[in-house]
């Protein structure tokens, strides 16, 4: 084969393996479309589509927090700020500070498995924007709160209830340490 | 007589450039269209994260070993990991190490489909891309439901994994898998085998095979030179040595042996590889817990400990010195971007400037991994 052989030989080459791309890309007009358009032509809420593990934006339930601190360690970039003290009339802990700084919260999940009770949690919620630094840090505390004392045998204020049997749930998620049975709600196989 | 005056000149391609896939910068001297070198420049992306494990202690620093490589997290989370174990002793549960490799290796799969998507991108077919990044989009939406992150996802812990998979997760990754290997031929015939996309990649930028190891060139850029060196092949860990699979290395048969369509095409070869080790995987899946017992204040005994991995990008090296506190004395990472960059100044030598950005592209150059 000379030199036009090869040269038409290329040409030929060229011009078929063009059209199989163009097939692919053809074939895709007869597909269903996986694009979505985010976030007013969506179905339903993306936030209610993430799945239960998404690590969203933080959130507190105060009315369970223990004031144990364990998550305020557990930050590696100390965002989360606990203030704790001791009420001198009944000998609890009354929480007087519990700010969340969404703007340097990395997102790591790290605070919520400690956490006794799940009341540090992760939301779906992902839409952080606004218009200044200070308003991202989310102030839990309004006025001074008792700490939540676990209670032996469930729990049977019917206001904390729901709240805590969430929490628990969510931290059903995490694997246990050293636990040979897999977490609850994962799979047994 | 007359000549026409040449002059050579000096180009910055950078720091900020579309296809340098980050910050990244490239003092480049050229002649007309030919480089006579080009420099690479970095330090742009330098993070001190070495540093930071300092302060943060051992758990803490879990979610910064995201940010090391941020395109193949799941590997720097398990060289962290690893490393913390064989410093305190840890033995990981077998159901852990198979949920390791499962999450790894799908990292693996989009790794490597970024790689060969903004390939094709850099080079200027833009279609391409497109399709890579919808097969990353669903590899993504497999991780998030896991650990629930699609980028930094701090999945794994020191003595495990930090999630179980989640019930019906393994017959949703058989699914994908199905539906992602007839994917893989399709994208061979959209690109792969294209005539023109060969001629642009064949015999530009190619790496011998002694010049190569001699430049410390680590995965799949240095089995594209014909090196066969596996980490997970020759120096088993996890539970590797468990899974039957290849270790792709280039041929040579579209040019020259080392060349970037070489490169190219064992990326694209892993792939497959990657997805038969999944399969097996989540076939074997022992039950069982997946997180050894370790204490919230983790302090390993002294000593220094090193632990290689081969992440997407290659021999990932973690080493780790402990003086018995909680936090390490000195950390450092060896990553497979930082060998390739160096020898990007040999190999840009007689190319021409069009062909630097297939150069890049080919070594598969993460920005921040280089400077960490």
């Amino acid at each position: 084969m000379g030199a036009i052989g090869s040269y038409v030989e290329n040409i030929k080459d060229a011009v078929t393996t063009i059209f199989e791309g163009m097939a692919v890309t053809a074939s895709h007009f007869v597909r269903k479309p996986y694009t979505v358009q985010y976030p007013d032509r969506t179905e339903v809420r993306v936030q209610d589509t993430l799945p239960f593990r998404y690590r969203g934006i933080l959130e507190v339930d105060l009315e369970i927090c223990t004031g144990c601190l364990a998550c305020e360690r557990a930050c590696p970039i100390d965002c989360i700020v606990i203030a704790v003290e001791k009420d001198p009339a009944t000998r609890g802990m009354i929480i007087s500070q519990f700010d969340i700084d969404i703007a340097k919260c990395m997102f790591c999940g790290l605070c919520s498995e400690p956490c006794p009770t799940g009341s540090i949690h992760h939301t779906t919620e992902f839409e952080g924007a606004d218009f200044s630094l200070e308003s991202l840090i989310r102030r839990f505390v309004k006025e001074p709160i008792h700490a939540y004392k676990a209670k032996k045998g469930p729990e049977t204020d019917p206001r904390l209830a729901p709240i805590l049997s969430r929490g628990m749930h969510y931290l059903d998620q995490w694997a246990q340490p050293g636990g040979d049975k897999p977490a609850a709600g994962t799979e047994e196989s | 007589m007359n000549t026409l005056r040449t002059e050579e000149m000096t180009l910055n391609m950078g720091p900020q450039h579309p296809s340098t896939h980050g910050v990244l910068r490239f003092i480049v001297r050229a002649d007309g269209e030919v480089m006579r070198e080009a420099v690479p420049d970095v330090g742009y992306l330098h993070r001190s994260i070495e540093k930071i494990a300092e302060k943060v202690g051992y758990h803490g620093f879990m979610p910064y070993t995201d940010r090391v490589d941020y395109v193949c997290a799941m590997f720097t989370n398990q060289g962290w990991g690893m490393a913390c174990e064989k410093l305190a002793g840890i033995e990981v549960p077998r159901r852990g190490e198979y949920c390791r490799v499962i999450a790894a290796e799908f990292n693996r799969i989009a790794s490597h489909l970024l790689s060969v998507g903004t390939m094709a991108m850099d080079i200027g077919a833009m279609t391409p891309f497109t399709h890579a990044i919808r097969e990353r989009e669903m590899i993504n939406d497999l991780i998030e439901e896991l650990c629930g992150a699609r980028l930094t996802f701090n999945y794994m812990r020191i003595g495990g994994v930090g999630f179980d998979l989640p019930p019906g997760w393994r017959e949703k990754a058989l699914a994908y898998l199905d539906h992602f290997d007839p994917i893989l031929e399709e994208y061979n015939a959209l690109i792969s085998y294209n005539k023109i996309y060969i001629e642009r990649l064949a015999n530009v930028g190619v790496i011998a095979a002694d010049d190569a190891v001699n430049y410390n060139l680590v995965g799949p850029n240095l089995r594209a030179c014909g090196v066969k060196w596996d980490i997970r092949k020759d120096i088993p860990y996890s539970v590797y040595p468990d899974f039957e699979f290849e270790v792709p290395i280039g041929s040579g048969q579209w040019g020259t042996l080392g060349d970037a369509m070489d490169r190219y095409m064992v990326r694209i070869r892993e792939m497959a590889e990657s997805s038969k080790i999944l399969r097996q995987a989540l076939k074997q899946l022992p039950p069982g817990s997946v997180l050894a017992k370790v204490p919230r204040n983790f302090k390993p005994p002294a000593g220094e400990c090193q632990i290689r991995v081969e992440s997407a990008r290659g021999d990932m090296g973690w080493y780790v010195v402990s003086d018995g506190t909680a936090f390490p004395w000195r950390v450092h990472v060896r990553t497979g971007s930082f060998a390739a960059m160096g020898i990007t100044q040999k190999l840009s030598r007689g190319l021409m400037i069009a062909d630097l950005v297939t150069l890049i592209a080919s070594l598969d150059v993460i920005a921040p991994e280089i400077d960490r």
